[in-house]
């Protein structure tokens, strides 16, 4: 069965695979490690898994893409995911979403679906955040869920590609699977690449000679916007690392940035001075869930952060679209956590 | 090997940060100067600093390409098309001592005696309006006054992001009641087909006393459609050329500056209530498109009833405010002795912004 989701999915959103084209060439092997490395395990849980949503559509540009994992092999990736459905989660539900674009993996996947009645493919458009939780519920299941809730709870899952493979691995195979595929990609690097390494390998021994020399960088896991900022590059790297950004600090002035936009563009730096908020509506037209951001900015300011959750706060997902849109600079998503914060304490 | 940009972009880097360290480490210097000097530097280069906080990546879009925009649509909507009917010299002598007096003397004189840490880009903006609102003859000195106080209107009230109404407008409306026999005089007959050299340079002699909207009111006449559009009949200088301004307003609304909600209400209302009025009034009110072509509404629907500031933030009170606008300008034109209400309509409309805006977050999440 096919459904085609792209005009029925949410307003707002933004387009990141255009406006960051990153480009992967090569997959590098396995890196050493000097440590012993871990190994992934997954187990069902007892209760019931009533939905199964696997991601074939990545929408932020440093992410993994499809093809490092599906390769040609659409087909008997679908054959696997059938076996794992008769024996795990037969009752489940089974829905795939994939990038429209990518028409290869649509083609193969309606084709198999046409003789298949347990799988539904949808076709999204890859704007970020379409992959959230909240989104596909909403999007592919019709569910308004809150974000921060644990979906598993209410019996959904959402697998990559990635990760379908390895619990196949695991669980019917019963090989050992002890690493896993991540890109590295950023202005700060000398080239975007997709390694697959050891599972606890460490950051430090993953980046070396990798990071371009001379410049000042800071490194994200799971990308800029919504990953986190890693200090200590000792860290290892488990199986959520999906990808690792490692972005230049432009923390200097360049003379004349109309003219050079494209070397600014991939940087940490806010492009633009902070002002005050011009009510140029860009935040409320972006944000994924229908949130007006500027209404939790003017309460923040007043000093009125209570007030900031009367309007509806706690539906915002967290996606950083409304910082990253303000022409005025402001931290948004910061004060929409500070505004939550509040929100857990009292 | 550098190049030779590439080793002047490094010296003039290279003297600002001089200059910069200069002014910042004294605070004399940095008192008289800091702001005019971080202006300026914004103009060339880019800021630095950096996202501290998630996202860590930010798009590249600001203020001032905002702003920018709108300075754009601007001088392709009434600078370049006024400049054909009215001569260039008068155009550009209103639009250099509407810059002078309002962004380099009241803005700077303001940030260095209020200690404001920038000068805004909008004051641009402000002063781009100024002229386009006055009557093509009006003297400069006049000109200058008003673009010197609404930028000290604007700064009083809290600067770029505080101002209750379009400082522009509210800066007109003061002009209007301290001098009301020079705002009705000075409009200048636009030049019609190729202009000669005398014409280029300072358009027509002919001064008529009588916009299409006043002379509709005064023996009730019709100026005929066509030339409402082009700009052929008379008016302030910069709400003439119909077309352009249409023009350039729809750009603004494809990239996003101006809001498309705004513009629709309020000429939608004007079409739909002047139907209504002729209908129950008859010839005493002016028709429909008639209503839609003359005065300044094109402009200040396009241009200055989307002012992003002082409208509603929520996008349907949007709806609201601009059939609001619609309404009191009709009101304005035909029931009263004013020939014009499109000033008035948006001023008191970016007042009842604020209960509006409030009402609607109050029915939207029921607080
Ligand atoms: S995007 Fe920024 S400047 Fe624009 S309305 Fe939202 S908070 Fe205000
Ligand atoms: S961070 Fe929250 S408020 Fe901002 S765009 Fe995303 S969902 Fe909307």
């Amino acid at each position: 069965m096919l459904r085609r989701k792209e005009k029925m999915g949410f307003h707002g959103g933004f387009n990141l695979l255009d406006t960051y084209p990153l480009k992967f060439c090569n997959i590098i092997e396995e890196i050493q490690s000097d440590r012993t490395p871990e190994k992934f395990e997954f187990h069902f849980p007892d209760q019931k898994i009533r939905h199964v949503i696997v991601n074939l559509c990545p929408t932020e540009p440093w992410a993994l893409p499809n093809w490092v994992v599906l390769g040609h092999k659409t087909t008997a990736f679908l054959d696997k995911l059938y076996e794992m459905k008769t024996r795990y989660f037969p009752e489940a539900s089974v829905s795939i979403a994939i990038n429209k674009r990518e028409t290869e993996f649509v083609a193969k996947a309606i084709g198999y679906a046409n003789a298949a009645d347990w799988i539904k493919i949808y076709t999204l458009d890859p704007k970020y955040p379409q992959d959230d939780p909240v989104m596909f519920a909403k999007v592919i299941l019709g569910l308004d869920i809150n974000f921060g809730q644990n979906i598993t709870t209410q019996g959904i899952f959402i697998f990559d590609a990635q990760t379908l493979l390895a619990i196949y691995d695991t669980c019917i195979l019963k090989n050992t699977v002890n690493s896993r595929l991540i890109t590295l990609s950023g202005s700060g690097l000398k080239e975007n690449e997709i390694v697959r390494v050891r599972l606890g390998t460490s950051i430090d021994t993953l980046l070396q000679h990798r990071t371009q020399e001379a410049i000042k960088y800071n490194i994200f896991v799971n990308g800029p916007l919504r990953g986190r900022e890693i200090t200590d590059i000792s860290q290892k790297i488990d199986w959520s690392v999906n990808n690792i950004v490692v972005l230049k600090d432009q923390d200097s002035k360049v003379i004349f940035p109309m003219l050079k936009s494209d070397e600014l563009a991939f940087t940490t730096n806010i492009l633009g001075e902070p002002r005050q908020c011009v009510y140029c509506n860009f935040c409320d037209n972006i944000c994924p869930v229908e949130l007006e951001p500027a209404l939790y900015y003017h309460s923040y300011i007043r000093g009125e952060k209570h007030k900031a959750r009367l309007y509806h706060l706690e539906k915002c997902i967290e996606c950083g679209l409304c910082s990253f849109i303000c022409p005025s600079k402001l931290e948004l998503l910061r004060i929409n956590k500070e505004c939550k914060a509040l929100d857990r304490k009292t | 090997m550098k190049t030779l940009p590439q080793s002047i972009e490094l010296m003039i880097n290279k003297n600002l940060d001089r200059m910069e360290s200069f002014i910042h480490t004294r605070p004399k210097v940095d008192f008289l100067f800091g702001s005019l000097f971080t202006a300026f530097d914004g103009l060339l280069r880019s800021s630095k600093d950096t996202a501290g906080t998630q996202p860590f990546i930010r798009n590249n879009y600001d203020v001032k390409r905002y702003m920018g925009a709108v300075l754009v649509a601007l001088v392709f909507g009434w600078v370049l098309p006024s400049v054909y009917f009215y001569g260039w010299q008068t155009v550009l002598s209103r639009l250099a001592v509407s810059f002078i007096a309002g962004v380099f003397l009241a803005d700077v004189i303001w940030a260095i005696i209020a200690r404001e840490k920038h000068i805004s880009e909008g004051g641009f903006v402000t002063c781009l309006f100024i002229p386009a609102l006055l009557p093509p003859q009006a003297p400069l000195w006049l000109v200058g006054l008003g673009a010197a106080l609404a930028i000290l209107f604007r700064n009083i009230m809290g600067g770029v992001g505080n101002n209750l109404v379009n400082p522009a407008l509210f800066s007109r409306l003061f002009l209007t009641i301290c001098f009301p026999a020079l705002l009705t005089a000075g409009y200048q007959a636009p030049v019609t087909g190729i202009p000669d050299l005398h014409s280029f340079r300072y358009g027509i002699d002919v001064i008529t006393h009588a916009t299409p909207l006043t002379a509709f009111k005064v023996n009730g006449e019709l100026t005929p459609y066509l030339s409402l559009l082009l700009g052929t009949a008379s008016g302030s200088l910069g709400e003439t050329c119909r077309i352009a301004l249409i023009l350039a307003a729809l750009w603004l609304i494809k990239i996003r500056v101006a809001n498309w909600r705004i513009p629709v209400s309020y000429l939608g209302s004007v079409f739909i209530f002047s139907v209504f009025f002729s209908f129950l009034f008859g010839q005493t009110v002016a028709p429909p498109l008639f209503q839609l072509f003359s005065g300044g509404l094109i402009l200040g629907a396009f241009f200055m009833a989307t002012d992003p500031i002082t409208t509603t933030y929520n996008q349907t009170a949007k709806w609201t405010f601009g059939i609001g606008c619609g309404l009191v300008t009709l009101l304005l034109r035909n029931f009263t002795t004013l020939p014009e209400g499109v000033m008035y309509a948006i001023l008191l409309m970016n007042l009842l912004a604020i209960p509006i805006q409030f009402l609607a977050v109050k029915l939207r999440y029921h607080t």
